[in-house]
Protein backbone atom coordinates (compact mmCIF):
# COMPACT_ATOMS: atom_id res chain seq x y z
CA UNK A 1 0.00 0.00 0.00
CA UNK A 2 1.64 3.77 -1.12
CA UNK A 3 2.35 5.53 2.13
CA UNK A 4 1.68 9.28 2.44
CA UNK A 5 5.15 11.02 3.56
CA UNK A 6 4.24 14.52 4.92
CA UNK A 7 6.96 17.51 5.75
CA UNK A 8 5.61 20.58 8.18
CA UNK A 9 7.24 23.56 6.81
CA UNK A 10 7.98 24.02 3.53
CA UNK A 11 11.64 25.70 2.96
CA UNK A 12 15.04 24.54 2.11
CA UNK A 13 14.92 21.30 4.22
CA UNK A 14 11.32 20.10 3.21
CA UNK A 15 12.55 20.51 -0.49
CA UNK A 16 15.03 18.95 -0.57
CA UNK A 17 13.72 15.35 1.22
CA UNK A 18 11.64 15.56 -1.37
CA UNK A 19 13.92 15.61 -3.92
CA UNK A 20 16.03 12.88 -2.33
CA UNK A 21 12.85 10.75 -1.71
CA UNK A 22 11.85 11.34 -5.41
CA UNK A 23 15.50 10.22 -6.42
CA UNK A 24 15.57 7.38 -4.42
CA UNK A 25 12.65 5.82 -5.74
CA UNK A 26 9.99 6.84 -3.53
CA UNK A 27 6.44 6.81 -5.43
CA UNK A 28 4.30 7.07 -2.09
CA UNK A 29 2.80 10.63 -1.63
CA UNK A 30 4.46 13.48 -0.63
CA UNK A 31 3.02 16.57 0.89
CA UNK A 32 4.21 19.91 2.21
CA UNK A 33 2.14 22.13 4.33
CA UNK A 34 3.81 25.53 4.12
CA UNK A 35 2.54 28.66 6.61
CA UNK A 36 3.86 30.87 3.80
CA UNK A 37 1.99 31.05 0.41
CA UNK A 38 5.12 30.61 -1.32
CA UNK A 39 6.69 27.67 -2.90
CA UNK A 40 10.32 26.43 -1.45
CA UNK A 41 12.64 28.93 -1.67
CA UNK A 42 16.24 29.74 -0.48
CA UNK A 43 16.70 31.94 2.17
CA UNK A 44 20.97 32.47 1.87
CA UNK A 45 20.22 35.40 -0.96
CA UNK A 46 17.77 37.42 1.14
CA UNK A 47 20.63 39.26 3.33
CA UNK A 48 23.00 39.13 0.47
CA UNK A 49 22.17 38.74 -3.87
CA UNK A 50 17.99 39.68 -3.06
CA UNK A 51 19.02 43.21 -0.97
CA UNK A 52 21.87 44.30 -3.56
CA UNK A 53 19.09 43.67 -6.66
CA UNK A 54 20.92 40.59 -8.14
CA UNK A 55 18.48 38.11 -7.44
CA UNK A 56 14.76 38.66 -7.63
CA UNK A 57 12.32 36.18 -5.75
CA UNK A 58 11.73 34.11 -8.62
CA UNK A 59 15.43 33.07 -9.11
CA UNK A 60 15.36 32.13 -5.13
CA UNK A 61 12.53 29.25 -5.95
CA UNK A 62 13.78 26.02 -5.46
CA UNK A 63 10.86 23.81 -5.82
CA UNK A 64 9.08 25.13 -8.70
CA UNK A 65 5.22 24.15 -9.53
CA UNK A 66 6.67 22.74 -12.68
CA UNK A 67 8.84 20.01 -10.77
CA UNK A 68 6.00 19.31 -8.01
CA UNK A 69 3.42 18.75 -10.90
CA UNK A 70 6.27 16.30 -12.99
CA UNK A 71 7.18 14.50 -9.77
CA UNK A 72 4.01 14.44 -8.23
CA UNK A 73 4.71 16.74 -5.33
CA UNK A 74 1.73 18.34 -3.18
CA UNK A 75 2.52 21.68 -2.24
CA UNK A 76 -0.21 22.90 0.51
CA UNK A 77 0.83 26.24 0.82
CA UNK A 78 -0.32 29.67 3.23
CA UNK A 79 -1.69 26.78 5.42
CA UNK A 80 -0.04 26.05 9.35
CA UNK A 81 -0.19 23.02 10.51
CA UNK A 82 -0.96 22.94 14.48
CA UNK A 83 -0.86 19.56 15.66
CA UNK A 84 0.37 15.85 14.75
CA UNK A 85 -2.12 13.42 16.49
CA UNK A 86 0.92 11.16 16.98
CA UNK A 87 -2.07 8.24 17.40
CA UNK A 88 -3.73 8.55 14.60
CA UNK A 89 -0.92 9.80 12.47
CA UNK A 90 -2.70 13.07 11.02
CA UNK A 91 -1.25 16.11 10.92
CA UNK A 92 -3.90 18.81 11.34
CA UNK A 93 -3.87 21.84 9.83
CA UNK A 94 -5.40 25.29 10.63
CA UNK A 95 -8.21 25.11 8.03
CA UNK A 96 -9.37 21.99 9.86
CA UNK A 97 -7.94 19.43 7.31
CA UNK A 98 -6.01 16.44 8.49
CA UNK A 99 -3.56 14.74 6.57
CA UNK A 100 -3.20 10.52 7.12
CA UNK A 101 0.35 10.66 7.51
CA UNK A 102 2.79 7.62 7.63
CA UNK A 103 6.39 9.22 8.72
CA UNK A 104 6.14 13.05 9.00
CA UNK A 105 9.29 15.37 8.66
CA UNK A 106 9.52 18.60 10.97
CA UNK A 107 10.81 21.00 9.15
CA UNK A 108 10.01 24.50 10.90
CA UNK A 109 12.62 26.36 11.04
CA UNK A 110 13.21 29.17 13.27
CA UNK A 111 12.12 32.52 13.57
CA UNK A 112 14.08 35.76 14.60
CA UNK A 113 14.50 36.83 18.34
CA UNK A 114 12.65 39.72 18.79
CA UNK A 115 13.12 42.83 20.81
CA UNK A 116 10.20 43.55 23.23
CA UNK A 117 8.38 46.09 21.94
CA UNK A 118 10.20 46.88 18.61
CA UNK A 119 7.93 46.37 15.45
CA UNK A 120 7.34 49.29 13.96
CA UNK A 121 7.04 50.02 10.05
CA UNK A 122 10.76 50.74 10.06
CA UNK A 123 11.84 48.09 11.88
CA UNK A 124 12.67 44.57 9.84
CA UNK A 125 13.37 41.30 11.22
CA UNK A 126 14.83 39.15 8.43
CA UNK A 127 13.75 35.91 8.09
CA UNK A 128 11.60 35.59 4.72
CA UNK A 129 10.96 37.00 1.14
CA UNK A 130 8.25 39.68 2.64
CA UNK A 131 10.96 40.64 5.20
CA UNK A 132 13.66 41.41 2.70
CA UNK A 133 11.41 42.94 -0.03
CA UNK A 134 10.29 45.64 2.90
CA UNK A 135 14.11 46.29 3.45
CA UNK A 136 15.29 46.22 0.09
CA UNK A 137 12.56 49.28 -0.21
CA UNK A 138 14.01 51.41 1.87
CA UNK A 139 18.30 50.60 0.52
CA UNK A 140 18.83 54.10 -1.25
CA UNK A 141 21.73 56.11 -1.67
CA UNK A 142 22.12 58.28 1.54
CA UNK A 143 19.62 56.20 3.54
CA UNK A 144 20.38 55.42 7.02
CA UNK A 145 20.57 52.32 8.21
CA UNK A 146 21.03 50.84 11.68
CA UNK A 147 21.79 47.30 12.53
CA UNK A 148 21.42 45.88 15.88
CA UNK A 149 23.65 42.69 15.54
CA UNK A 150 26.71 42.11 14.04
CA UNK A 151 26.59 38.40 13.09
CA UNK A 152 26.41 37.56 9.99
CA UNK A 153 23.20 38.17 8.85
CA UNK A 154 23.81 41.55 10.32
CA UNK A 155 27.35 41.96 8.32
CA UNK A 156 26.01 40.64 5.47
CA UNK A 157 23.11 43.28 5.48
CA UNK A 158 25.80 45.96 6.21
CA UNK A 159 27.45 44.52 3.03
CA UNK A 160 24.56 44.96 0.57
CA UNK A 161 23.53 48.43 2.58
CA UNK A 162 26.68 49.84 1.68
CA UNK A 163 26.89 48.42 -1.87
CA UNK A 164 24.13 50.68 -2.57
CA UNK A 165 25.56 53.73 -0.62
CA UNK A 166 23.56 53.56 2.52
CA UNK A 167 24.73 54.57 5.49
CA UNK A 168 25.43 52.36 7.88
CA UNK A 169 25.46 51.91 11.47
CA UNK A 170 25.91 48.54 13.34
CA UNK A 171 25.40 48.61 17.31
CA UNK A 172 27.43 44.94 18.30
CA UNK A 173 26.95 43.81 22.07
CA UNK A 174 29.96 41.60 22.25
CA UNK A 175 33.89 42.85 21.85
CA UNK A 176 33.57 42.36 18.47
CA UNK A 177 31.64 40.74 15.47
CA UNK A 178 31.33 37.17 15.74
CA UNK A 179 33.33 36.58 19.04
CA UNK A 180 30.94 33.77 20.00
CA UNK A 181 32.03 31.96 17.18
CA UNK A 182 35.41 32.95 16.01
CA UNK A 183 36.42 34.54 19.05
CA UNK A 184 37.31 38.20 19.58
CA UNK A 185 40.93 37.60 18.05
CA UNK A 186 40.06 36.69 14.44
CA UNK A 187 36.10 39.22 15.16
CA UNK A 188 38.74 41.73 14.82
CA UNK A 189 39.46 41.72 12.05
CA UNK A 190 35.53 41.36 10.51
CA UNK A 191 35.40 44.40 12.77
CA UNK A 192 38.05 46.23 10.02
CA UNK A 193 36.43 44.47 7.23
CA UNK A 194 33.38 46.56 7.85
CA UNK A 195 34.83 49.79 9.14
CA UNK A 196 36.80 49.81 6.23
CA UNK A 197 34.03 49.59 3.97
CA UNK A 198 32.64 52.73 5.64
CA UNK A 199 30.46 51.52 7.86
CA UNK A 200 30.09 52.71 11.55
CA UNK A 201 30.45 49.72 13.96
CA UNK A 202 30.16 50.02 17.44
CA UNK A 203 30.91 47.23 19.86
CA UNK A 204 30.70 46.53 23.29
CA UNK A 205 26.80 48.25 22.80
CA UNK A 206 23.88 46.83 24.17
CA UNK A 207 20.51 48.36 22.91
CA UNK A 208 18.39 49.33 25.45
CA UNK A 209 15.76 51.98 23.89
CA UNK A 210 14.34 51.97 20.23
CA UNK A 211 11.78 55.18 19.57
CA UNK A 212 10.17 55.39 16.28
CA UNK A 213 8.43 58.03 14.96
CA UNK A 214 6.98 59.14 11.59
CA UNK A 215 10.24 60.52 10.26
CA UNK A 216 12.63 57.72 11.73
CA UNK A 217 13.52 55.73 14.11
CA UNK A 218 16.41 56.86 17.16
CA UNK A 219 18.02 53.89 19.14
CA UNK A 220 19.80 53.92 22.72
CA UNK A 221 22.58 52.45 24.21
CA UNK A 222 23.92 51.26 27.42
CA UNK A 223 27.01 53.22 26.26
CA UNK A 224 25.13 56.47 26.14
CA UNK A 225 24.75 56.85 22.11
CA UNK A 226 22.21 58.05 20.52
CA UNK A 227 21.54 57.27 17.38
CA UNK A 228 19.24 57.92 14.40
CA UNK A 229 18.03 56.11 11.21
CA UNK A 230 15.84 55.71 8.63
CA UNK A 231 15.21 52.40 9.01
CA UNK A 232 16.41 49.80 11.29
CA UNK A 233 17.57 46.24 10.89
CA UNK A 234 17.22 43.71 14.08
CA UNK A 235 19.21 40.71 13.54
CA UNK A 236 19.97 39.28 17.36
CA UNK A 237 19.50 35.35 16.58
CA UNK A 238 16.79 32.91 15.81
CA UNK A 239 14.78 30.69 18.17
CA UNK A 240 13.45 27.46 16.59
CA UNK A 241 9.48 27.09 15.77
CA UNK A 242 9.17 24.24 18.41
CA UNK A 243 5.37 25.15 19.09
CA UNK A 244 3.97 22.65 16.81
CA UNK A 245 6.19 19.69 18.00
CA UNK A 246 5.47 20.85 21.68
CA UNK A 247 1.84 20.69 21.27
CA UNK A 248 2.12 17.28 19.98
CA UNK A 249 3.79 15.81 22.51
CA UNK A 250 7.56 15.79 21.26
CA UNK A 251 11.05 16.00 23.14
CA UNK A 252 11.55 19.56 22.92
CA UNK A 253 14.61 21.47 24.27
CA UNK A 254 16.25 24.58 21.99
CA UNK A 255 14.48 22.28 18.84
CA UNK A 256 13.16 19.35 18.40
CA UNK A 257 15.92 16.43 20.03
CA UNK A 258 16.54 14.16 17.48
CA UNK A 259 19.48 11.62 17.21
CA UNK A 260 21.97 11.19 15.08
CA UNK A 261 19.35 9.79 12.60
CA UNK A 262 17.35 12.89 12.68
CA UNK A 263 14.63 10.25 14.76
CA UNK A 264 12.03 12.09 17.20
CA UNK A 265 11.72 10.22 20.42
CA UNK A 266 7.97 9.20 18.28
CA UNK A 267 8.32 6.69 16.03
CA UNK A 268 8.20 7.72 12.07
CA UNK A 269 8.51 11.27 13.11
CA UNK A 270 11.82 13.37 12.11
CA UNK A 271 13.18 16.54 12.36
CA UNK A 272 15.62 18.62 10.24
CA UNK A 273 17.13 21.83 10.09
CA UNK A 274 16.69 25.18 11.67
CA UNK A 275 14.63 23.61 14.09
CA UNK A 276 16.37 20.06 14.82
CA UNK A 277 18.51 19.84 17.95
CA UNK A 278 20.45 16.92 16.84
CA UNK A 279 22.94 14.42 18.90
CA UNK A 280 26.03 14.97 16.94
CA UNK A 281 28.44 11.88 16.97
CA UNK A 282 31.53 13.57 16.00
CA UNK A 283 31.17 16.34 18.75
CA UNK A 284 29.53 14.51 21.61
CA UNK A 285 26.59 16.78 21.97
CA UNK A 286 23.77 18.42 20.81
CA UNK A 287 23.37 20.27 17.98
CA UNK A 288 21.63 22.88 16.62
CA UNK A 289 22.79 25.04 13.68
CA UNK A 290 21.15 27.20 11.47
CA UNK A 291 23.08 26.87 8.53
CA UNK A 292 21.71 26.19 4.98
CA UNK A 293 24.25 23.59 4.24
CA UNK A 294 22.55 21.30 7.34
CA UNK A 295 19.45 21.71 6.25
CA UNK A 296 20.02 20.09 3.31
CA UNK A 297 22.34 17.35 4.52
CA UNK A 298 19.76 16.80 7.66
CA UNK A 299 17.02 16.66 5.12
CA UNK A 300 19.04 13.90 3.02
CA UNK A 301 19.50 11.87 6.13
CA UNK A 302 16.50 11.81 7.10
CA UNK A 303 14.62 10.83 3.21
CA UNK A 304 17.42 8.02 3.65
CA UNK A 305 16.09 6.68 7.05
CA UNK A 306 12.49 6.96 6.02
CA UNK A 307 13.07 4.66 3.20
CA UNK A 308 15.00 2.30 5.10
CA UNK A 309 18.33 3.02 4.41
CA UNK A 310 19.98 3.71 8.28
CA UNK A 311 22.39 6.56 7.68
CA UNK A 312 23.76 8.69 9.80
CA UNK A 313 24.55 12.55 10.19
CA UNK A 314 27.77 12.87 11.06
CA UNK A 315 29.13 15.96 9.14
CA UNK A 316 31.03 18.51 10.72
CA UNK A 317 29.57 21.52 10.06
CA UNK A 318 29.77 24.08 7.41
CA UNK A 319 28.46 27.78 6.12
CA UNK A 320 29.65 30.29 4.61
CA UNK A 321 28.80 34.16 4.21
CA UNK A 322 29.65 36.38 1.60
CA UNK A 323 30.16 40.15 2.85
CA UNK A 324 32.24 43.15 1.52
CA UNK A 325 33.35 41.38 -1.65
CA UNK A 326 35.39 38.38 0.57
CA UNK A 327 34.12 34.75 0.41
CA UNK A 328 34.30 33.61 4.49
CA UNK A 329 33.59 30.25 5.34
CA UNK A 330 33.62 28.21 8.39
CA UNK A 331 33.57 24.78 9.27
CA UNK A 332 33.06 22.22 12.53
CA UNK A 333 31.89 23.28 15.93
CA UNK A 334 33.68 24.77 19.00
CA UNK A 335 33.08 26.68 22.15
CA UNK A 336 35.90 26.09 24.52
CA UNK A 337 38.94 26.03 21.74
CA UNK A 338 42.16 26.39 24.05
CA UNK A 339 44.52 27.15 21.05
CA UNK A 340 44.12 28.99 17.04
CA UNK A 341 45.99 28.36 14.94
CA UNK A 342 46.37 30.85 11.92
CA UNK A 343 47.76 29.49 8.19
CA UNK A 344 48.46 32.62 5.81
CA UNK A 345 47.76 36.29 6.99
CA UNK A 346 45.33 38.28 9.02
CA UNK A 347 46.60 41.57 7.87
CA UNK A 348 45.89 40.35 4.23
CA UNK A 349 42.53 39.06 4.38
CA UNK A 350 43.80 35.43 2.94
CA UNK A 351 44.02 33.05 5.95
CA UNK A 352 42.65 29.94 7.62
CA UNK A 353 42.37 30.14 11.54
CA UNK A 354 42.24 26.60 13.07
CA UNK A 355 40.35 25.98 16.42
CA UNK A 356 42.19 23.23 18.74
CA UNK A 357 40.59 21.58 21.64
CA UNK A 358 43.37 19.63 23.43
CA UNK A 359 45.20 19.19 20.06
CA UNK A 360 42.08 18.32 17.90
CA UNK A 361 40.93 20.43 15.07
CA UNK A 362 37.23 20.73 16.19
CA UNK A 363 36.86 24.22 13.98
CA UNK A 364 38.48 26.51 11.29
CA UNK A 365 37.59 29.85 9.58
CA UNK A 366 39.09 31.07 6.47
CA UNK A 367 39.06 34.74 4.06
CA UNK A 368 39.49 33.80 1.09
CA UNK A 369 40.42 29.96 1.30
CA UNK A 370 37.84 27.64 0.64
CA UNK A 371 40.20 25.01 -0.68
CA UNK A 372 41.57 25.01 3.05
CA UNK A 373 38.25 24.95 4.25
CA UNK A 374 37.79 21.80 2.22
CA UNK A 375 40.46 19.98 4.14
CA UNK A 376 39.93 21.70 7.01
CA UNK A 377 36.26 19.55 6.81
CA UNK A 378 38.58 16.07 6.12
CA UNK A 379 40.60 17.15 9.43
CA UNK A 380 37.80 17.91 11.53
CA UNK A 381 35.43 14.97 10.49
CA UNK A 382 38.77 12.55 11.59
CA UNK A 383 39.26 14.09 14.73
CA UNK A 384 42.97 14.88 13.62
CA UNK A 385 45.63 16.00 15.82
CA UNK A 386 48.30 17.48 13.46
CA UNK A 387 51.13 18.87 14.21
CA UNK A 388 50.29 23.19 14.59
CA UNK A 389 53.73 23.97 13.17
CA UNK A 390 52.09 21.82 10.22
CA UNK A 391 49.14 23.79 9.76
CA UNK A 392 50.58 27.04 10.19
CA UNK A 393 53.02 26.15 7.48
CA UNK A 394 52.01 26.99 4.26
CA UNK A 395 54.44 24.69 2.23
CA UNK A 396 53.03 21.27 3.86
CA UNK A 397 50.04 20.19 1.75
CA UNK A 398 46.92 20.58 4.33
CA UNK A 399 45.78 16.79 2.74
CA UNK A 400 48.99 15.60 4.01
CA UNK A 401 48.14 16.21 7.59
CA UNK A 402 45.30 14.09 7.24
CA UNK A 403 46.79 10.86 5.80
CA UNK A 404 48.69 11.09 9.34
CA UNK A 405 45.21 11.70 11.20
CA UNK A 406 45.35 11.31 14.80
CA UNK A 407 49.15 10.94 15.56
CA UNK A 408 50.63 14.34 16.95
CA UNK A 409 54.35 14.63 15.59
CA UNK A 410 55.62 15.86 12.38
CA UNK A 411 53.60 16.18 9.49
CA UNK A 412 54.64 13.36 6.60
CA UNK A 413 56.77 15.40 4.06
CA UNK A 414 54.55 17.97 1.64
CA UNK A 415 56.10 17.08 -1.86
CA UNK A 416 53.74 15.68 -4.65
CA UNK A 417 54.68 11.91 -5.56
CA UNK A 418 55.85 12.13 -9.59
CA UNK A 419 53.01 11.55 -11.62
CA UNK A 420 53.01 7.68 -14.00
CA UNK A 421 53.41 6.99 -16.89
CA UNK B 1 37.56 17.37 -38.10
CA UNK B 2 37.99 18.87 -34.51
CA UNK B 3 40.63 21.16 -34.05
CA UNK B 4 41.88 20.03 -30.40
CA UNK B 5 44.64 22.98 -28.81
CA UNK B 6 47.18 22.37 -27.13
CA UNK B 7 46.91 24.66 -23.56
CA UNK B 8 49.50 23.94 -21.08
CA UNK B 9 53.06 21.52 -21.40
CA UNK B 10 52.21 17.61 -19.65
CA UNK B 11 55.48 18.77 -17.48
CA UNK B 12 53.65 21.81 -15.38
CA UNK B 13 50.40 19.49 -14.95
CA UNK B 14 52.81 16.92 -13.25
CA UNK B 15 54.31 19.52 -11.33
CA UNK B 16 51.49 21.39 -10.00
CA UNK B 17 48.36 19.17 -9.92
CA UNK B 18 46.08 22.32 -10.47
CA UNK B 19 46.49 25.02 -13.32
CA UNK B 20 44.78 27.68 -14.95
CA UNK B 21 44.52 27.86 -19.02
CA UNK B 22 43.36 29.71 -21.75
CA UNK B 23 41.29 28.80 -24.23
CA UNK B 24 39.91 30.84 -26.54
CA UNK B 25 39.31 33.37 -23.67
CA UNK B 26 37.58 31.09 -21.66
CA UNK B 27 39.50 29.95 -18.55
CA UNK B 28 40.14 26.09 -17.90
CA UNK B 29 40.76 24.06 -15.11
CA UNK B 30 43.29 21.60 -15.43
CA UNK B 31 43.16 18.88 -12.71
CA UNK B 32 45.87 16.39 -12.74
CA UNK B 33 44.57 13.41 -10.27
CA UNK B 34 46.43 10.09 -10.07
CA UNK B 35 47.89 10.50 -13.31
CA UNK B 36 45.11 11.27 -15.46
CA UNK B 37 44.15 14.52 -16.72
CA UNK B 38 40.52 16.46 -16.41
CA UNK B 39 39.74 19.28 -17.79
CA UNK B 40 36.61 21.86 -16.48
CA UNK B 41 35.49 25.32 -17.07
CA UNK B 42 37.17 27.28 -14.81
CA UNK B 43 33.75 29.61 -13.85
CA UNK B 44 31.61 28.07 -11.36
CA UNK B 45 28.17 27.66 -12.69
CA UNK B 46 27.28 28.21 -9.18
CA UNK B 47 28.30 31.99 -8.23
CA UNK B 48 31.47 31.61 -10.97
CA UNK B 49 34.37 31.10 -8.54
CA UNK B 50 37.60 29.96 -10.11
CA UNK B 51 37.88 26.06 -9.76
CA UNK B 52 41.60 25.76 -10.57
CA UNK B 53 41.64 27.33 -6.67
CA UNK B 54 39.36 24.69 -5.53
CA UNK B 55 40.42 21.11 -4.37
CA UNK B 56 40.53 17.28 -5.84
CA UNK B 57 38.87 15.28 -2.70
CA UNK B 58 38.34 11.49 -4.28
CA UNK B 59 36.75 11.30 -7.33
CA UNK B 60 35.46 14.96 -6.83
CA UNK B 61 36.64 18.36 -7.48
CA UNK B 62 35.65 21.25 -4.79
CA UNK B 63 35.17 24.77 -5.67
CA UNK B 64 36.63 26.97 -3.15
CA UNK B 65 33.93 29.25 -3.57
CA UNK B 66 30.78 27.56 -1.58
CA UNK B 67 31.91 23.60 -1.72
CA UNK B 68 29.82 22.22 -4.30
CA UNK B 69 31.80 19.22 -5.64
CA UNK B 70 31.34 18.08 -9.04
CA UNK B 71 32.20 14.24 -10.36
CA UNK B 72 35.49 14.16 -12.19
CA UNK B 73 34.08 12.23 -15.28
CA UNK B 74 31.10 13.99 -15.70
CA UNK B 75 31.12 17.20 -14.20
CA UNK B 76 27.84 16.52 -12.47
CA UNK B 77 27.37 18.29 -9.64
CA UNK B 78 26.76 16.07 -6.59
CA UNK B 79 23.43 16.18 -5.09
CA UNK B 80 21.80 18.77 -7.24
CA UNK B 81 20.98 19.06 -11.09
CA UNK B 82 23.25 21.86 -12.28
CA UNK B 83 26.72 20.55 -14.00
CA UNK B 84 30.15 21.94 -14.58
CA UNK B 85 30.83 21.90 -18.38
CA UNK B 86 34.10 19.29 -18.94
CA UNK B 87 36.61 19.08 -21.93
CA UNK B 88 37.75 16.14 -23.60
CA UNK B 89 41.24 16.23 -23.27
CA UNK B 90 44.21 14.16 -24.85
CA UNK B 91 47.87 13.74 -23.95
CA UNK B 92 50.37 14.30 -26.59
CA UNK B 93 54.10 14.94 -27.64
CA UNK B 94 54.39 15.88 -24.00
CA UNK B 95 51.53 18.46 -24.47
CA UNK B 96 47.77 18.80 -22.80
CA UNK B 97 45.26 18.83 -25.72
CA UNK B 98 41.54 20.32 -25.46
CA UNK B 99 38.82 19.91 -27.49
CA UNK B 100 36.89 23.66 -27.16
CA UNK B 101 33.12 23.26 -26.91
CA UNK B 102 31.03 23.49 -29.76
CA UNK B 103 33.97 21.87 -32.38
CA UNK B 104 32.54 18.40 -33.34
CA UNK B 105 34.51 15.84 -31.05
CA UNK B 106 35.00 12.85 -33.46
CA UNK B 107 33.71 9.61 -32.36
CA UNK B 108 35.68 6.94 -30.01
CA UNK B 109 37.45 4.92 -30.88
CA UNK B 110 40.10 7.69 -31.14
CA UNK B 111 42.02 8.35 -34.33
CA UNK B 112 45.57 6.54 -35.21
CA UNK B 113 47.95 8.92 -33.00
CA UNK B 114 45.86 10.08 -30.02
CA UNK B 115 45.81 8.42 -26.66
CA UNK B 116 42.46 7.81 -25.04
CA UNK B 117 40.57 10.59 -23.65
CA UNK B 118 42.43 12.02 -20.45
CA UNK B 119 44.88 9.24 -19.83
CA UNK B 120 48.53 9.45 -19.93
Amino acid sequence: MPQTIVAVGAGQAAAVAARTLRRRGFDGRIILVGDEALPPYQRPPLSKEYLTGEQEGGDLVVLGENWCAEHDVDLRLGVAAERIDTAARSVHLADGTRIRADKVLLATGAAPRRLPGVNGERTVYLRNLDDAARLRARLRPGAKLVIIGAGFIGSEVASAARAQGVDVVVLEQGETPLSRVIGSDIGAVCARIMRDAGVKLYTGEAVTAVDETASGIVVRTGGGLRVEGDALVVAVGAHPNTELAAASGLAVDNGVLVDEYCRTDVEGIYAVGDVANQHHPLFGRLLRVEHFDNASKQAMTAAKNMLGKLTAHTDPHWFWSDQFDLNLQHCGHSTDWDRIVVRGSVEDLDFTAFYLERGVVRAAFAIERGAEITAAKELVAASASPDPASLSDESVDLDSLLLNGTTQGTAIDGREPAMEG
Amino acid sequence: MAEWVKVADLAEVTRRRKVAVDLGGERIALFNVAGRVYAFADSCVHRQRSLSKGTVLGDRVICPGHQWAFELETGQAVDRPECQPTYRVKIENGGIWVLPRGARAPALPAPAGEKSPAGV
